[in-house]
C-alpha cells in the first residue's frame, strides 16, 4: 500500500464536503455544478485509491467513471434546460 | 526513492489543496455562473498533477496507464461539460442563449 495515494484520496473525499453542502441546499442549476465539481473528484480519488493499493481490478473503475461522467453530465444538463 | 516520495507527496498535497479550494469556492460564490469557475481546477489542475504524481511514483506500467487514461477523460470532459452547464442555465434563464435573442425575447415580454 503506498500512503500518500491513499492519504491523498481521504483528503479529498474530505475536501467534497462544501461542494455535497452545495449540492443538498442550492438552487437546480448550483447543484449540478457541485454535482460536477463532485464527479470530477471522485474519479481522481478512485484513481489514487487504485493506485494506493495497487489491486489491479481497481484500474479500471475510475476510467469506467470518467467516461460516464461525460455522457450523464451532458444527460443531466439538457434535462436542466428543457424540463426541470 | 526518498526524492520520488517526497516530489510525489508535493503533488499530491498541492492536489489535495486545488480541489479543497475549488469546493470551498463552490460552497463561497453567489451563483451558479461564478461557482462554475471553480469547477474548472478540480476538473483540470487537479488530474494533471496527480498524473504527475502517478509518474513519478510509479513510472508507466498498464495500470498506470490506465490511471492516465481516466484522468485524461476528466480533464477532456470538464470544458465541454462547464460550457453546456453555462449554456443551459443560460437557456433556463432566458429562453435562448445567444444575447441578441435572449435581449429580443425580453423586449417582445415587455411590449405584451
Amino acid at each position: 500500500m503506498v500512503m500518500g495515494f491513499v492519504a491523498a484520496a481521504i483528503a479529498m473525499l474530505i475536501a467534497i464536503i462544501p461542494a455535497g453542502i452545495v449540492l443538498c441546499r442550492d438552487e437546480l442549476a448550483s447543484s449540478v455544478v457541485a454535482y460536477e465539481l463532485i464527479t470530477s473528484v471522485i474519479v481522481i480519488v478512485l484513481a489514487l485509491l487504485a493506485q494506493g493499493f495497487q489491486r489491479s481490478s481497481e484500474f479500471e473503475l475510475p476510467v469506467l467513471l470518467a467516461v460516464l461522467m461525460f455522457g450523464s453530465g451532458l444527460v443531466f444538463v439538457r434535462a436542466m434546460e428543457r424540463w426541470l | 526513492m526518498i526524492v520520488k516520495d517526497v516530489f510525489s507527496d508535493i503533488l499530491l498535497g498541492l492536489a489535495v489543496v486545488v480541489v479543497l479550494g475549488a469546493s470551498v469556492g463552490v460552497l463561497a460564490m453567489r451563483d451558479a455562473y461564478q461557482k462554475l469557475h471553480f469547477v474548472t481546477p478540480a476538473a483540470m489542475v487537479a488530474p494533471a498533477l496527480v498524473a504527475l504524481a502517478v509518474l513519478v511514483q510509479m513510472g508507466v506500467y498498464e495500470n498506470t496507464g490506465e490511471s492516465f487514461l481516466a484522468l485524461l477523460f476528466v480533464v477532456i470532459a470538464g470544458p465541454f461539460l462547464s460550457h453546456a452547464t453555462i449554456r443551459a442555465i443560460r437557456v433556463r434563464e432566458r429562453g435562448d442563449w445567444r444575447p441578441d435573442a435572449a435581449g429580443k425575447a425580453s423586449a417582445e415580454e415587455k411590449e405584451q
